[in-house]
């Protein structure tokens, strides 16, 4: 009998989402003509490129991003320059009027920033009034020019509580709060917006970062007719910043809200994984600009696949899936411990795990150069895993637990005859002058 | 040399990409727009579209893209020859062109198509399905070589009742008789046969088609269409009579004992001799690389062109000096010697030059006067090109065919003159490529479909 295919819908503030996958709020969501194609290749909704007031006029610096490379490998990351739309509120209020009217099934979120009390408010009665499903705060631009703005917004409880609810208080559709991830705990700032009256939350925005300096001027890049500036990074590099920041709103039972995650997705692998640590609906801004819409085809149907092959019906399964197993490192069973094992049937004889073992690890491979093959001394090997970082065959190298009580050998002093000049005196523990345990 | 040590010779094709080379390879891939590679696919097996998806790590995708548009798609990344493909135009090699940033090989698609198809295989994913159209018709298919297995898989995958009507014991048309298995085995063949199985095909081996108007008849025994494929099994030789003579055969007849209960008999009749395969094809490649690997004295290719004017691809030429075969080039043979049994003990031939172009652009071999000499040989493969069987065109005979006995078609449709009979592959191209049958078998079963539907309305 035929299986039934798994569904990729998922429910969001009230709202269904044919799929979780949205445009963020960026250049790739920059107009309605883009928005559409976008919608056509199979984006579930949008986040369109946040609107302002025109009251302060926005510019883009120029040039507006520079990538990070690594080796041949191109837009590991990037760092963009850019703020806020530079397009007037009339337009892209027409703009947004087009899409709701065209795509009336896929999710229209409005991106909103204000500089004042009632800017805000006014941003977002227009964006209700014009079809908006939902809203974003952008409280997470790392780029604005105009101090006390996007990020350093995002960074003050009394900003983030008291601009969402302002906002909550204009209108009636859901608000979502931007979070910026240039933070140490966004429990807290995402409480901040909670407090406000926040019905979900979404980050990560860009991680402020600098990507590359000339080498002759010592001018940082993108390099903005003579000055640098650390500014918005994102992209594939910053993805573990943006699943750490949702899986520790996801574990904490006092703020309990939606999420919309993003920060480096391009493969559905990684979609599932951001669904995974509780994100339920996902947005995507460097894959995009990078590869282009057609991306989420592969997104779409990669997890659709898995789905099928894990027997797993809707969505709303997967989200969270992570959390019941993902602690702090105090959880960890340190007596049990591993080794790696090798197959060596499949070793091509470059030596890079030697090598690395040696300088890094725990010297527990040697060379036999007559072979080109590594061997092993099984109780010197740490588990740091170096080995099978490097090696060019995938599961040549893997984790062999050891048996309970299995201890490995300590690592040998260089000289044990300097044992005589030694003044050491172990160290004892009295009073409690702030003492952990 | 033990029997079994010469059988192993044959028994397997070399092994594919593993997952880490197929990943680093897409990799490479520059993504293009537009993509050239998959526009010069003539089956439009769309390699564009399956190493974005392998790029993206979309791996069962990427099979679902394969295998449904090329029902043969691994057999196909085997055999195809890309560099005249879709590698010829892949952006990656064009980039070298005057482009010291470019990078000068270009990807290998045919392996990762290969890589994918095997990937599938190996986790058991099964990416085709019966749609549930609610369609009804009952179609014939003649030949289940790739055409036949083409145009089958297409029309069941739309919910039709297809059945294939072999001639041989086993099916698969050149693939399984033809092709040697050391370059495509018949396991991998096998399993790609499963899967048109899979899709409720019923294949009839061990029934041919044939006679009085045997293939009009079909229509008449409840078929509401008859699709053509039966390939060009007839063979071009020097002589007439030559297929009398001991020591002599055809490629067809010969690369298929390799694959049938005759091989034994071959392996132990070409034991120390001394071979000539007369051809400078992609076949005659087959048939001395296949000679080389039989313990034989020595094998000779013959051509009676020069060696950049063999048809055959850059690579199985190199492929067939390593593995120590001699090219006689500028040579034309003119008879074969025989002793008074009939028995082949040598071949007539014939010095050539090369003078002015003929119709197909290439220099023409013009024989060299006084220059003809004896080469004692024990057996000759002549591989000089592959025609319809003689009476085909009998079990058709209200079928248009050309002076070749190729069947003529509408290209659009792969409709034949009588209504109700399409047909593709080589019995319509001449000699072709699979990748080409495949790409005949799917545009026929799509106007099947259509004339059954218009049929239907009509009723
Ligand atoms: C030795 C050789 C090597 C080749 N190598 C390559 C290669 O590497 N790459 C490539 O792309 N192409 C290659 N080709 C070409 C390729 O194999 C053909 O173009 C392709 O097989 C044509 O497919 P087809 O369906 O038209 O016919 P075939 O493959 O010839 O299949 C026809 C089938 O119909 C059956 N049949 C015939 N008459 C009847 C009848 N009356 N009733 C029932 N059944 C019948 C036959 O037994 C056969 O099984 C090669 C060809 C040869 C001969
Ligand atoms: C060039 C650029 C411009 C951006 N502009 C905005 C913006 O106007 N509003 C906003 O909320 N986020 C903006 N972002 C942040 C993205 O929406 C997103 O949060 C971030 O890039 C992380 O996702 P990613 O790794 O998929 O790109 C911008 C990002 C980039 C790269
Ligand atoms: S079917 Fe053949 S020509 Fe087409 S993409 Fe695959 S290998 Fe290339």
């Amino acid at each position: 009998m035929a299986q039934k295919k798994p569904d990729l819908s998922i429910e969001f503030c009230g709202k269904t989402y044919k799929n979780p996958f949205l445009l963020s709020s960026s250049p790739v969501s920059n107009s309605a003509e883009m928005v559409e194609r976008a919608f056509d290749a199979g984006w579930g909704g949008v986040v369109f490129k946040t609107l302002g007031s025109d009251r302060l006029r926005i510019d883009h610096p120029s040039p507006r991003m520079n990538s990070s490379n690594y080796g041949s490998r191109r837009l590991v990351s990037v760092q963009n320059v850019e703020q806020t739309t530079d397009r007037p509120l009339k337009d892209n209020l027409m703009e947004l009027l087009y899409l709701n009217k065209h795509y009336p099934d896929s999710q229209t979120v409005h991106s909103i920033m204000g500089f004042a009390d009632k800017e805000w408010e006014y941003l977002a009665r227009m964006s209700e009034d014009h079809g908006a499903d939902m809203l974003e705060l952008n409280f997470s631009c790392p780029n604005m020019t105009i101090e006390g703005s996007g990020h350093d917004a995002g960074k003050s409880f009394y900003d983030l509580e008291h601009y969402t609810s302002i906002v909550k208080r204009a209108v009636s559709i859901p608000v979502m709060a931007k979070m910026t991830p240039n933070i140490t705990d966004m429990t807290e700032t995402a409480m901040a917006a909670k407090n406000g009256g926040a019905d979900a939350i979404s980050a990560i925005n860009t991680v402020s970062g600098i990507s590359g300096i000339d080498l002759d001027s010592f001018i940082p890049l993108p390099n903005v007719f003579g000055h640098g500036a650390s500014s918005g990074t994102s992209g594939p590099g910053m993805k573990p910043i943006g699943l750490r920041f949702i899986s520790d709103m996801a574990k904490d039972p006092d703020l309990n809200l939606p999420l919309s995650g993003m920060g480096g997705i391009e493969t559905w692998i990684d979609a599932l994984e951001y669904l995974l640590v509780g994100a339920s609906t996902l947005q995507v801004t460097t894959g995009i600009m990078h590869y282009g819409y057609v991306i989420v085809q592969d997104m779409i149907e990669g997890l659709t696949d898995y789905m099928a092959s894990k027997g797993i019906g809707k969505l709303s399964d997967l989200v969270g899936g992570t959390l019941p197993k993902l602690g702090k490192t105090d959880l960890f069973d340190l007596d049990r411990q591993g080794v790696v094992e090798y197959d060596l049937d499949r070793c091509i004889g470059c030596g890079q795990c030697v090598n690395v073992c040696t300088d890094a690890g725990g010297q527990a491979l040697e060379w036999k150069s007559e072979t080109r093959r590594p061997e092993l001394t099984e109780d010197k090997c740490l588990s740091c895993m170096l080995c099978s970082f490097v090696c060019p065959i995938s599961g040549l190298i893997k984790y062999k637990a050891m048996p309970e009580g299995w201890k490995r050998r300590e690592t040998a002093v260089r000289d044990p005859s300097l044992e005589k000049e030694l003044k050491y005196e172990p160290y004892v523990h009295d009073g409690s002058d702030g003492c952990l345990v | 040399m033990n029997i079994n040590i010469v059988k192993e010779r044959f028994k397997q094709m070399s092994p594919g990409m593993t997952m880490d080379q197929a990943i680093v390879e897409a990799e490479r891939c520059l993504l293009c727009l537009d993509a050239p590679c998959s526009t010069a696919c003539p089956a439009d097996t769309e390699p564009g579209e399956f190493i974005r998806k392998l790029r993206f790590r979309n791996l069962t995708g990427a099979v679902r893209t394969i295998k449904s548009n090329n029902i043969l798609g691994g057999a196909c990344g085997v055999l195809c020859p890309t560099a005249e493909l879709c590698e010829k135009e892949c952006s990656a090699r064009m980039a070298t062109d005057g482009n010291p940033d470019g990078n000068d090989k270009p990807i290998r698609i045919g392996d990762i198509q290969r890589f994918l198809v095997e990937y599938g295989r190996e986790i058991g994913f099964q990416p085709l399905s019966v749609e549930e159209t609610g369609v009804s018709g009952k179609i014939a298919v003649v030949g289940s070589g790739p055409s036949g297995l083409s145009c089958a898989a297409e029309l069941a995958k739309k919910g039709y009742e297809v059945t294939i009507f072999e001639a041989l014991t086993e099916p698969g048309g050149v693939l399984r008789y033809g092709v040697v298995p050391f370059r495509c085995d018949v396991d991998f063949i096998e399993q790609e046969i499963v899967d048109v199985k899979a899709l409720g095909v019923e294949i009839k081996c061990n029934s041919p088609v044939v006679g009085k108007a045997a293939a009009e008849e079909l229509l008449k025994q409840g078929y509401d269409a008859v699709f053509m494929g039966p390939g060009l099994w007839g063979a071009y030789g020097l002589k007439e009579h030559s297929a009398d003579i001991e020591g002599c055969y055809s490629s067809v007849d010969f690369l298929a004992k390799l694959r049938d209960e005759e091989f034994d008999g071959i392996i132990s009749q070409f034991k120390g001799k001394t071979v000539a395969v007369i051809g400078g094809g992609s076949v005659a490649m087959d048939c001395v690389e296949a000679s080389a690997r039989l313990d034989t004295n020595d094998v000779y290719l013959i051509y009676r062109r020069s060696y950049t004017q063999m048809p055959a691809e850059k690579e199985e030429r190199i492929d067939a000096l390593q593995a120590g075969v001699n090219f006689l080039i500028l040579h034309q043979p003119v008879d074969f010697i025989t002793d008074d049994k009939n028995r082949l003990t040598g071949l007539r031939l014939v010095r050539t030059r090369l003078g002015e172009p003929d119709e197909s652009g290439r220099r023409r071999p013009v024989l060299i006067d006084g220059t003809d000499w004896d080469m004692p040989v024990d057996i000759v493969i002549e591989a000089i090109g592959n025609k319809a069987v003689d009476e085909s065109s009998d079990w058709y005979p209200n079928v248009k065919v050309d002076g070749s006995s190729l069947i003529v078609i509408d290209s659009e449709t792969g409709a034949t003159s009588i209504s109700g009979i399409f047909a593709g592959g080589d019995i319509v191209r001449g000699p072709a490529l699979v990748v080409e049958a495949v790409q005949d078998g799917k545009i026929a079963a799509r106007a099947i479909q259509d004339y059954i539907e218009k049929k239907g309305n009509k009723e």
